[in-house]
């Protein structure tokens, strides 16, 4: 072997060649994106470390929670009044509270996802080429009113009361929908969740497609955490964000791949040891006199909020 | 000699709670044979990836050639490049590390991000490629390679950086005695070519086979012992400690007896006797 060994590997470079200079490196856009990625398995461990914690939430049965959840999205709906909405929002955070769990980071990541799907998808319809009304903030005049397409602007443009209100309900549903899900999510193992939907007679095949995204997302981000170290490893400089897209858009193809074939093979081996279609559950705990109260109690609270 | 890779009291948690690696101080000096052992999950591919940089300890000091590697020094360009191109990183998983296109593609990846002209880069993959018995599988993508020809290439794309550092990590796992052997051969020959080798495994008769110097990890991740292969392989007692052998008893035609077992080229009765 030794005679094999390439010439240029027998050179070594001299042993102190290193300058220090001022030049530094900059963390790129797209190494950023790919921390972002590997938060999702640091959240995943997050939410496991959370669901198993023995706090109030944690400790009731996840029947319990998923009916509490479906139930209390539906009176999140219902509700017409703001005051109700915060009425609901307070309730639901005493329960986070009690469960312990990290208040500012919990609530930092509800309130981005509300304002994104609840506020900003709905603020468009705040103005009065929506919804008609009374105008509160004006923001432009036009020196004759329009007609485009269904729409008609008028002279002034602005928003309304009447369209604040909506967008403020909205936002409020939204947020508060997303604070019942993050609470019931991150207060119960995901396998839980999954034996009480079965138990629920949510169908297998819908039961199934979350199982498999929720490994999928796992396996996606570990490996793409995984490549870009291997990356790095032969990385010797900088490299510009145009560069780190291409290998980015590059490599997507090959790490669907991969994640896709190791997805598969998780499958076979669920296929392996006797898998067919049909999701079987071990013996189901009946539940305690905890999870009786704490049913009773939410489905009190809950005729409650919809008298109010 | 000076070292060229010191660890000076590393701490390293995953998520800031999972322990991995409990301060771990030591030394290699350049040339060496090194060999960091120790059962699943006692933190030995984590600190693999601390020598590689690629990982930052949540405390602690590490040296390469006396200069501190942080995360700051790594963004000093001249610094980085000066790291890179003297420490070379084989993972466990094959798999993630190739993610170019082709295999010649992988072997070309490290020469050119070394500004090495394109020659002398192509030149540096057809002589590994040769070294390697892999010239036929240069057009070929990673995924249709087998486990073994996957390994030979992700070992290729680090040589031919020609890195002084070589931190290879569980080499010989999943690989037929074929591929084993011929990677005994080929460790041994970089070695001899002056290459500093460093590695993570749980396979004994690999420490035996490169006659290394070893440290020993226990299962609170932790360094046990630092010694040569002879002193850590005959402390059963110590291997037994830390989960790398294990006691059971079987059958030799008619007799029961009671080993020590490590699936290792020997294993010792309780009465001393020895089987090969």
């Amino acid at each position: 072997m030794k005679n094999n060994i390439p010439g240029f590997l027998l050179e070594n470079p001299p042993a102190e060649s290193f300058q220090q200079n001022n030049g530094r490196v900059k963390i790129a856009f797209i190494e950023k994106g790919i921390h972002h990625l590997a938060d999702v398995v640091k959240t995943g461990y997050v939410q496991w470390e959370t669901a198993s914690r023995d706090n109030f939430f944690q400790g009731i049965d996840a029947r319990i929670k998923v009916l509490f959840l479906l139930f209390y999205v539906i009176i999140v709906s219902l509700k017409k009044d703001i005051l109700s909405e915060f009425v609901i929002a307070a309730f639901v955070l005493v329960l986070t509270v009690l469960s312990r769990l990290d208040i500012l980071s919990h609530y930092r990541r509800i309130i981005s996802l509300a304002f994104f799907f609840g506020f900003l998808i709905a603020l468009p319809s705040a103005f009065n080429v929506m919804t008609k009304g009374d105008i509160i903030i004006p923001i432009a005049h036009l020196s004759r009113p329009y007609s485009l397409w269904i729409y008609e602007v008028p002279e002034e443009v602005g928003l309304t009361t009447q369209g604040m209100y909506g967008v403020l309900m909205l936002s409020l549903r939204v947020m508060n929908s997303l604070a019942l899900s993050f609470l019931v999510l991150n207060t119960t193992p995901f396998p839980e969740i999954i034996k009480a939907l079965k138990i629920l007679k949510v169908p297998d095949s819908f039961l199934m497609i979350i199982t498999l995204s929720y490994k999928y997302m796992f396996l996606f981000a570990k490996t793409a955490e995984d490549m870009h170290l291997a990356k790095k490893s032969r990385l010797v400089g900088q490299v510009s964000n145009a560069e780190a897209r291409r290998w980015v858009a590059g490599r997507i193809a090959v790490m669907l791949k991969k994640t896709r074939m190791r997805c598969e093979e998780v499958f076979k081996a669920m296929l392996g040891r006797g898998f067919s279609d049909d999701i079987k559950i071990c013996t189901v705990n009946k539940l305690r006199m905890r999870d009786w109260c704490a049913g009773i109690t939410f489905f009190s609270v809950g005729i409650l909020f919809l008298w109010m | 000699m000076e070292d060229i890779i010191r660890l000076e009291g590393i701490h390293y948690s995953y998520f800031d709670k999972i322990p991995a690696v409990c301060d771990i101080s030591l030394g290699i000096k350049e040339g060496e044979r090194f060999a960091i052992i120790g059962a699943n999950g006692s933190g030995k591919s984590t600190l693999l990836q601390i020598m590689n940089g690629l990982i930052h300890q949540s405390s602690g000091n590490f040296f390469f050639r006396s200069h501190e590697v942080t995360e700051k020094t790594l963004k000093n360009k001249g610094f980085l490049r000066f790291f890179r191109e003297r420490v070379g990183y084989v993972f466990q998983d094959s798999d993630i590390q190739l993610f170019c296109p082709t295999v010649l593609d992988e072997l070309l990846y490290g020469p050119l991000q070394l500004e090495i002209n394109e020659k002398a880069a192509l030149d540096r993959a057809h002589e590994v490629m040769q070294m390697l018995n892999i010239e036929d599988l240069k057009d070929r993508p990673s995924y249709m390679l087998s486990g073994g020809e996957k390994k030979k290439v992700a070992i290729g794309s680090v040589l031919t950086m020609n890195p002084e550092v070589l931190l290879l990590d569980e080499p010989t796992n999943g690989l037929d005695p074929r591929t084993q052997c011929f990677l005994f051969e080929l460790m041994l020959s970089l070695s001899e070519a002056g290459k500093t080798l460093v590695i993570a495994t749980h396979d004994l008769s690999l420490v035996d086979e490169l006659h290394t110097k070893v440290a020993l990890m226990s299962e609170d991740h932790c360094i046990e012992k630092v010694g040569t292969s002879e002193d850590i392989l005959k402390d059963e007692d110590l291997l037994l400690k830390v989960n790398l052998i294990h006691e059971h008893m079987h059958h030799h035609g008619y007799k029961t007896h009671t080993h020590r077992h490590s699936h290792y080229f020997f294993h010792q009765h309780k009465n001393g006797e020895t089987h090969e």
